[in-house]
């Protein structure tokens, strides 16, 4: 295996997943750090804050983003990333991670550009450590 | 003056037969054109074989007493009556004889044979056609009328009498027509008329109607300008059709169709609750027996438990609501009762007292204008219970909050509106997804996304439905028009 991904960031509610995806993470060493938000607003804050600092090395190179979510839910997240990521030049794989099988919601996120894919949950180990090694070489 | 001769070939240009008749040897002699028609007899009794071969059946009695009247005592007689022509086929012809001016000669009668068979055969369309038209307007309620524009006078046909419910002599008069129509239709029907009087535009629209004794029924009104030689417009003619049992079918059905619509959303929403709500606890499960496989050591394993007993408990939670939202909505089968919302509020504030008392909440209720409905109680105090629940849990942090509840009637319509003092919400933001499943919109732990969506789901099960305004930092209110 390659270098490893630097930085992770998860945007879910769910805690229990979040536990359990930072266990893989940690388990198969896929990542150096992680970043969660249990909203899509809490990382949307973020993502503003450093847009003011031009820190960019704390920016993640993947984001798996939940759908459904308090507050803010993955779609309204995505359409407010979509205005301030141009402001960054690192390149973000972003995943939406859904427990939905709702096909109209499998459309709607392929319908923008910056999805990677939709994964749905639960997401097997070797999918993850696919993810990861794909998002290495690129 | 024409000889015979000529006098033949008009009448057989005319397609006049005639036979002369000897009335004293009673001898017929039938005209060549006669013979031509029908076929020359062979035969040296040639009356009797024009009764019997010529003639149709059904005439030959009449025939006969005419023909005798004729001979015997110069009666003058017109009879229509088919005859068989050489070709086989029966056609109508009027026999009558020719006057005989001069009674001095009385040797000979002749007996005209006119073919009236177009003649016969248009009139039989006529009343045909009348009769198609007949049973067609009875079988499909449609009656004829004309206004006479110029001298202000209404005709109407006896079904239009029968559609409008008024006696086959009543006259409707020119200055109380708009009296038939019901008054939200006044304005279309003196725009359609004034612009078909004016401009000859035919017109065809639905309306509701008044019958006599003020009964509203639905018709389809046709209208055409009828014009004098000058082309001038001088009145318009038309059908109402009573669409009244269509009309209220094609109501019933889409009002039948927005009820299944409304379920159809609700079932989607109950298979998105499924797939996503209890999909989310069953991914996790197979997430740890992943891990748990890739577990080394027993410390790794234990490790997780803890999470195995939290997903227990959110598949046991996610289960009963689902259970609490099947049971509420199974209640549709109770019936409704008059219930005081007096009644229906203590019961909800006696449930919540723990949660009034906690927050030192203020509720204040006016049911004057309103103060009973008839409603399922089941329904009305789940509906009061969310709503005051929902305005205590979204309190403004700043305040203590006060929960304003009053009924009202407007336009005939009842109204429930509870009003707080809460955060409020940003409607341009979550303005829509206020009632949907599942949504929550403050990380209050104690939100879980289905009181208003439950709510909603009572609220329209009776017919009824639900908005909201709400301001943030000032306030929410739900109103309810029953």
């Amino acid at each position: 295996m390659g270098q490893k991904v630097e930085l992770a960031c998860i945007i879910d509610d769910d805690k229990i997943y979040v536990n359990l995806v930072r266990k893989i993470i940690e388990i198969k060493k896929l990542s150096e750090n992680l970043l969660i938000f249990k909203n899509g607003k809490e990382a949307l804050d973020y993502f503003q804050l450093i847009m003011g600092n031009m820190t960019e090395d704390k920016l993640p190179d993947i984001i798996f983003l939940d759908l459904n979510m308090p507050v803010m839910d993955g779609w309204e997240f995505l359409s407010e990333f979509i205005k301030i990521k141009n402001n960054f030049e690192k390149k973000i794989t972003l995943y939406v991670v859904s427990s939905s099988i709702d096909p109209r919601d499998l459309e709607r996120a392929k319908s923008f550009n910056m999805v990677t894919d939709y994964l749905i949950k639960p997401i097997e180990l070797k999918k993850f450590e696919k993810i990861f090694e794909k998002n290495n070489a690129a | 003056m024409l000889n015979d001769l000529q006098l033949n070939s008009i009448l057989e240009d005319f397609d006049i037969a005639y036979w002369k008749v000897n009335l004293f040897s009673k001898n017929l002699s039938w005209s060549d054109h006669f013979n031509a028609l029908v076929g020359k007899p062979d035969t040296s009794e040639p009356f009797e074989y024009f009764l019997k071969e010529i003639l149709h059946p059904d005439y030959r009695y009449d025939f006969r007493i005419y023909f005798d009247k004729l001979t015997s005592q110069n009666e003058p007689f017109s009879l229509e009556l088919k005859l068989k022509l050489h070709n086989g086929k029966y056609r109508w012809f009027e026999c009558r004889n020719l006057k005989n001016k001069d009674h001095s000669n009385r040797e000979t009668a002749v007996l005209l044979f006119v073919n009236i068979h177009q003649a016969k055969r248009d009139q039989y369309t006529i009343e045909e056609n009348y009769f198609y038209y007949h049973e067609t307007a009875e079988m499909t309620s449609t009656g004829g009328w004309y206004v006479d524009t110029l001298h202000k006078n209404i005709y109407w046909d006896n079904v239009t009498k029968k559609i409008v419910n008024c006696p086959l002599d009543y006259q409707p008069a020119y200055e109380e027509r708009l009296k038939f129509y019901a008054p939200e239709h006044h304005q279309r029907v003196l725009s359609s008329f004034e612009k078909c009087e004016k401009y000859g535009i035919p017109f065809k629209i639905e309306l509701k109607m008044l019958s006599l004794h003020q009964k509203e029924f639905w018709v389809r009104a046709t209208g055409k300008p009828v014009y004098n030689e000058e082309q001038e417009i001088v009145g318009i003619r038309g059908v109402y059709q009573d669409i009244d049992e269509n009309k209220n079918n094609e109501l019933n059905l889409q009002n039948s169709l927005d009820i299944i619509a409304t379920q159809n959303s609700r079932l989607f929403n109950f298979a998105h609750v499924v797939s996503h709500h209890l999909r989310s606890h069953s991914s996790n499960l197979s997430l740890i027996v992943e891990l748990l496989k890739e577990a080394k050591t027993d410390a790794d394993k234990l490790e997780l438990l803890p999470n195995v007993v939290d997903i227990a408990d959110n598949l046991d939670a996610a289960i009963s609501q689902l259970n609490e939202i099947v049971n509420k909505q199974s209640l549709l089968s109770k019936n409704r009762r008059i219930i005081k919302f007096e009644d229906a509020l203590s019961g909800v504030m006696a449930s919540t007292s723990s949660l009034i008392n906690r927050e030192n909440a203020k509720i204040v209720a006016e049911f004057n204008a309103l103060e009973e409905i008839s409603y399922i109680s089941e329904y009305l105090e789940s509906i009061l219970l969310n709503l005051i629940t929902n305005a205590i849990k979204y309190k403004h942090p700043g305040r203590k909050p006060v929960i304003y509840i009053q009924t009202y009637i407007e336009n005939d319509k009842e109204y429930l509106e509870i009003s707080d003092n809460g955060m409020g919400i940003d409607l341009d933001q979550y303005g829509d997804k206020m009632f949907g499943m599942y949504k929550t919109f403050h990380s209050n732990p104690e939100a879980k996304g289905i009181g208003l969506f439950i709510t909603k789901n009572q609220v329209e099960t009776l017919g009824g439905s639900i908005s909201v305004t709400s301001t943030v930092d000032v306030g929410t209110t739900f109103k309810i028009k029953f």
